[in-house]
């Protein structure tokens, strides 16, 4: 089977000359739930807006339900669905208003209108609320009633972008339970976008992990952890030189299979964690090392980043414009 | 791959007339239903042209006491020369604040939303503007209520009345259409604001609004011909004060319709082109 989404080469750059997607290249298959993970400004957002027709990529190729979305963007538009990280409900209507409009942008009966909001209505949990405005409504209320309005029309492929930015993790694992719903039970693709760690792990299938308009990896989260070749121990020591003599240290230890120096301490990758620690410290009291911290973990998503990436996965700020619409929607989302 | 670089053919949305006025009538439906929900700005909106029309229609009644002033207005009432002014201007205002929405939204994020829906992007236009126009006419109805009560009686009677009506809403509708393309392009609210203050003002002053042309100097008369808030007082005034002036009404109804169709087609390109 064709894959719902083919990407080549695709790049964007903006006229201010900000290269925003710097050669991208993936598949998404139908019926997976696939998710880009990488920091504010990594081109995440541009990539969406492209794959959704609501931006024309500078150059490259992109194939989504089959479909050229720079030639038939209303083909693509009519199959697939847009949940941005905006929290884009009309305040100046109720919840069901909301999703009667959704509705009739995409072209439902009346009848199966009316149908589908109030399913969808229970389904979020906010029948009891339905015909309250919604400036009434808490922030977690409205991301509810957004991602509602995305799944309104049953679309093939669903893209959502950060769809749990900002909300508390009970609602987090709420939303994570409804698109693992949607999934289920009408076989929908899905491609969201996150900068957290734990959604891509709970959530996707699989994921890419993006920096810099660029994807550094991508495979299933297990994949990606088991990639990095074992368990990790970190260790703090003082000064660049006992770093560094300790690094020729570990580098001889048979359990070692790397040494990686990072923010002031040293990440060792390991057979297994549990067995290293002893020989690790025995090794450096020899030399007359002494670290003053030492933790050993499995390696997660975060591990994964940090060895693709060479840093931590952290929001880096964005053009002033931005910076305003991420105020209003955190005014938005805390009422 | 430079094939994209090229202008693709866009696909024409394969939609029946009916579902095209259906989407129309979908963003129609949502600016009324906010416009409803909004007690104050209703309120503001019957309130400002209640106080224009009393006190500037009385402040400069004295005026017709001179033979003059009453030969050029054309008229022994001033009140009944200013009605057609504020008529307009009332118009005026409905249709040029029509494009904040655009730009709220965009802001929020609703634009988005509409633009990633597959509804023909000139709906969206189309839609603010009919919603402009209707609430425009809901504001000319009381104006028009009012100025009867003061004892303004129309040269055309009752089918003038409607069609005073119709004129102020098409006018309004055409505004809308300046404002949702200026808000395409401009994209902030803040910078559409600053160029719609920048118009309002200026428009409604060198018009046949609130001052006779016949009076006016030779350069500010000029200004007035071209004037698009003239094309609509004109006519208006004609059909308050004189009669049918079936030429001036083609002429305004014409030109009104040429610019909200040229507006509807550069907001929607404007859209079209970028949403971010």
């Amino acid at each position: 089977m064709a894959p719902i989404i083919h990407v080549e080469e695709l790049r964007k750059t903006y006229p201010g000359g900000v290269e925003a997607v710097r050669g991208l290249s993936f598949q998404v298959e139908e019926g997976e739930i696939f998710g880009f993970l990488g920091p504010n400004g990594a081109g995440k957002s541009t990539t969406i807006m492209m794959l959704t027709t609501l931006l024309r990529p500078t150059s490259g190729s992109m194939r989504v339900v089959g479909l050229d979305p720079t030639v038939n963007p209303f083909a693509v538009r009519s199959q697939i669905g847009y949940v941005s990280q905006d929290l884009a409900v009309d305040d100046a209507l109720t919840g069901r208003e909301n999703l009667w409009l959704q509705g009739n942008f995409y072209h439902l009966s009346p009848a199966e209108n009316r149908r589908r909001s109030q399913e969808l209505l229970e389904l979020v949990g906010l029948a009891d609320r339905a015909d309250d405005l919604v400036e009434t409504y808490s922030g977690g209320m409205r991301k509810r009633l957004d991602i509602a309005c995305g799944l309104m029309h049953r679309p093939r492929l669903l893209f959502l972008d950060e769809p749990t930015l900002g909300l508390d993790i009970q609602t987090r694992r709420q939303i994570w339970a409804y698109l693992e719903q949607m999934k289920h039970q009408f076989g929908m693709t899905l491609f969201l976008t996150t900068h957290y760690m734990e959604e891509a792990d709970a959530l996707c299938d699989r994921v890419a992990i993006i920096d810099q308009g660029q994807i550094r990896a991508v495979g299933r989260p297990e994949e990606l952890k088991a990639a990095i070749g074992g368990d990790l121990v970190h260790l703090r020591l003082d000064g660049a030189e006992a770093q560094a003599k300790a690094q020729a240290i570990l580098e001889a230890l048979p359990p070692v299979r790397s040494v990686q120096a990072a923010d002031g301490q040293l990440q060792v990758v390991v057979t297994n964690g549990d067995d290293a620690v002893v020989p690790i410290i025995q090794a450096l009291a020899q030399a007359g090392v002494a670290p003053h911290a030492i933790t050993v973990k499995k390696p997660t998503l975060d591990d994964v980043y940090l060895a693709h990436t060479g840093k931590e996965l952290r929001a880096e700020s964005g053009s002033r414009d931005e910076g305003m619409q991420a105020r209003m929607r955190m005014r938005r989302i805390r009422r | 791959m430079s094939l994209l670089e090229q202008q693709a053919v866009l696909e024409a949305p394969r939609l029946g007339v009916r579902t095209w006025a259906h989407d129309v009538y979908v963003v129609f439906w949502r600016e009324m239903r906010r416009f409803v929900g909004q007690r104050m700005r209703i309120l503001a909106l019957v309130a400002q042209p209640i106080i224009w029309l009393v006190f500037m229609g009385n402040m400069l009644q004295g005026l017709t006491a001179e033979f003059a002033a009453s030969a050029l207005l054309g008229t022994d009432s001033y009140v009944a020369f200013m009605l057609p002014g504020i008529v307009v201007m009332t118009a005026l205002f409905a249709g040029l604040f029509s494009g904040m929405s655009v730009a709220w939204e965009r802001r929020f994020g609703f634009l988005q939303k509409m633009m990633a829906s597959p509804i023909p992007r000139e709906a969206i236009p189309l839609g603010k503007m009919a919603a402009a126009a209707v609430q425009g006419m809901l504001q000319v109805v009381i104006i028009l209520g009012l100025g009867l009560l003061m004892g303004v009686r129309l040269a055309t009677g009752l089918p003038g009345l409607v069609a005073v009506l119709l004129l102020s809403g098409l006018f309004a509708l055409a505004m809308a259409g300046f404002s949702l393309a200026l808000a395409a392009v401009l994209r902030t609210h803040e910078a559409l604001m600053a160029v719609i203050n920048f118009f309002t003002l200026p428009l409604i002053f060198t018009s046949d609004a609130m001052f006779p042309r016949a009076a006016m100097p030779g350069w500010l008369a000029a200004i007035a011909r071209i004037n698009p808030v003239s094309w609509a007082v004109g006519p208006v005034r004609d059909l308050v004060l004189h009669g049918w002036n079936w030429p001036a009404i083609a002429a305004g109804v014409v030109a009104l319709l040429l610019v909200a169709g040229l507006m509807t087609r550069l907001a929607t390109r404007e859209l079209e082109k970028s949403v971010v």
